[in-house]
């Protein structure tokens, strides 16, 4: 009798053990979620043969690196049409402020925050007019502008370097072209504006009718 | 390409290696055969008499009902020489071997005559889907005398395509509306869309029988906010599960794809599909010739016809080839984002690993690669 139950007790634990092997075993290419499976098919990555480098085309890029991330930006300072501007402002600020001067950037009024926080030379240095500065006086080349705009914008400039913020020149594969804030954001007026929709379906209304 | 593998009927029209008497075996694919071949000394009855001996052989003596169910062959088969026989008699043949109609012409029934009977995408070698590829390139410039550039590049090795939309950068703009049409030569008749755009008010969530997807005022919208769906290249689709002919399948980069060849428009996928990411072609779909979008993928843009499913390819033609789909780079917000998975070091992970990412109707288990977030 004994040895029965003993016997019994055996087989009932085999064939938990059995049930418990294969329950949980999985095909091949066989995940719990997408997660798992970019995980695990991702741990192998070798790069592939696709390549952005065509698409970025002649743009003009500079490689920076920020914390881990390493990537292109477009180069700016050839993009500005004015610079460098000690071509015109050859002499100190306050004696181009006067009225035997032509007045310049008239079309530029400063639409970013408010006037306790920012006016021309809380980035523009009146001093060094081919340079940007950062809030303690530090020089910043305008090819780095986006070091003047992470002084406040911290959590974008974050989200930007990772890629969540932002947006990809060329395409999606390596090497990674991104676009710098003044890309997208005019630094004087830096919101997007509202707008019409590119597009209305009449057929949907006539659909829906 | 050998005769004995070919997953399809032909006919062979003119070609050398068809050995069965018959039809012009002058060896020439298009253009009437030359000099003195005996085919041309038969009268029309006997050219189609010879044409169907050639393509359904010792059948010929059975009648349909026998043919189709007494013959060891699966059904596909079956109804593919039935259709063949029926066609042979209506005149892809007589148009292909007649000396009268021209070498185009010819040439143009030949390609429809392997385009009518060519087999699943999904099941071609690589060289009998570039050989598809071609002719419809042919076909096109035949028909048109443009010439159009069509790939039938397949999925990259370690390539798992993902899509991120950020619900707090989109403006309700549609740029990207505009741009996946052109992009994808989808029909201006019936304004088809991939992509919806859905306005919606500020404290009710995610409420699309309250959204509207047909806005027109300026944008964005006081107290609304805008997210846009589109086909979410599940991991795990639903749609290809109910397909009954195979027409839809899963790719190994993850892209789900239509064979709008091979589709029957049945819809069955369009009801499976939880996310109303598919479109159906209810009518001819019209492009104006200017606007056609010529670099073209078999899987993707390439022109369809009546009575087919599409939807959202994440621009094979462009993604395959590096580039983001129409809608992410015409995004002047940079809401979309689009990437490889499996890359650790690519952008589109980035988003998932440190952003607070969400999916439409996770618990369904359809696994899409298309996350939403927010800043
Ligand atoms: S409509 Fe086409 S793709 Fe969709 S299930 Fe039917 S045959 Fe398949």
């Amino acid at each position: 009798m004994k040895n029965n139950i003993n016997m019994m007790n055996k087989i009932v634990c085999f064939s938990f053990f059995l049930l418990i092997f294969f329950s949980c075993k999985h095909h091949e290419n066989e995940y719990h979620s997408i997660t798992d499976k970019i995980e695990a098919e991702s741990k192998n990555y070798q790069g592939t043969s696709i390549s952005s480098e065509a698409h970025i085309g002649d743009l003009k890029t500079i490689e920076i690196t920020e914390g881990e991330h390493t990537f292109l930006i477009p180069e700016r300072k050839s993009q500005i049409k004015s610079y460098a501007c000690t071509e015109c402002h050859t002499k100190p600020l306050a004696q181009m402020q006067s009225k035997d001067f032509k007045k310049a950037h008239w079309d530029i009024k400063l639409d970013h925050a408010n006037e306790n926080t920012m006016n021309c030379v809380t980035c523009h240095n009146p001093d060094n007019m081919d340079h940007l500065k950062s809030l303690t006086g530090n020089t910043i080349d305008f090819n780095h502008s986006y070091n003047l705009c992470n002084q406040c914008h911290t959590k974008q400039f974050e989200d930007w370097k990772g890629g969540a913020h932002g947006k990809r020149i060329g395409g999606w594969a390596p090497p990674r072209a991104s676009m710098t804030c003044v890309n997208c954001h005019n630094p004087h007026k830096p919101h997007f504006e509202s707008r019409w929709p590119a597009r209305f379906n009449t057929q949907k209304v006539k659909e829906r009718e | 390409m050998s005769n004995n593998n070919k997953k399809w009927f032909s006919l062979n029209l003119g070609k050398k290696e068809h050995v069965s008497s018959s039809s012009c075996s002058c060896g020439k694919t298009s253009g009437g055969c030359g000099g003195t071949s005996k085919a041309h000394d038969m009268t029309d009855d006997e050219f189609a008499e010879a044409a169907i001996k050639a393509s359904i052989g010792e059948e010929r003596t059975k009648d349909g009902f026998e043919q189709v169910f007494d013959v060891k062959m699966d059904r596909r088969t079956a109804f593919k020489k039935l259709t063949a026989s029926l066609l042979i008699g209506a005149g892809a043949v007589s148009t292909s071997c007649n000396v009268i109609s021209g070498d185009e012409s010819k040439e143009k029934a030949q390609i429809d005559w392997e385009e009518q009977f060519k087999g699943n995408y999904k099941l071609m070698t690589d060289e009998e889907r570039q050989a598809t590829v071609d002719r419809l390139v042919r076909s096109y410039q035949l028909r048109t005398g443009k010439t159009i550039n069509m790939s039938s590049k397949n999925a990259e090795e370690d390539v798992l395509f993902g899509y991120a939309f950020n619900i707090s950068k989109c403006q309700g703009y549609m740029d990207c509306v505009n741009a996946c049409v052109e992009e994808n030569n989808q029909d201006r008749n019936s304004e088809m869309q991939y992509i919806r755009i859905h306005e919606m008010k500020d404290g009710k969530g995610f409420n699309f029988n309250e959204a509207d997807d047909n806005y027109y005022h300026e944008v964005p919208a006081e107290g609304h906010f805008y997210m846009g769906t589109q086909c979410f290249h599940c991991d795990n689709p639903p749609c290809v599960e109910v397909c009954p002919v195979q027409a839809t399948w899963r790719e190994d980069d993850g892209l789900v794809v239509v064979d709008y060849d091979w589709c029957v428009g049945c819809r069955y996928c369009m009801a499976a599909c939880p996310y109303d990411g598919r479109r159906f072609n209810w009518s001819k779909p019209e492009v104006p010739e200017e606007a056609i979008n010529k670099n073209q993928h078999y899987l993707g843009n390439r022109m369809r016809k009546k009575g087919v499913m599409e939807k959202c390819t994440f621009c094979v033609q462009r993604s395959r080839a590096g580039k983001n789909p129409a809608c992410v780079e015409a995004c002047p917000t940079g809401a979309r984002i689009f990437g490889n998975l499996l890359d650790p070091n690519s952008t589109i992970r980035w988003v998932l690993e440190n952003k607070k990412v969400f999916r439409l109707k996770e618990d369904l288990g359809t696994e899409p690669k298309f996350w939403y977030f927010m800043d």
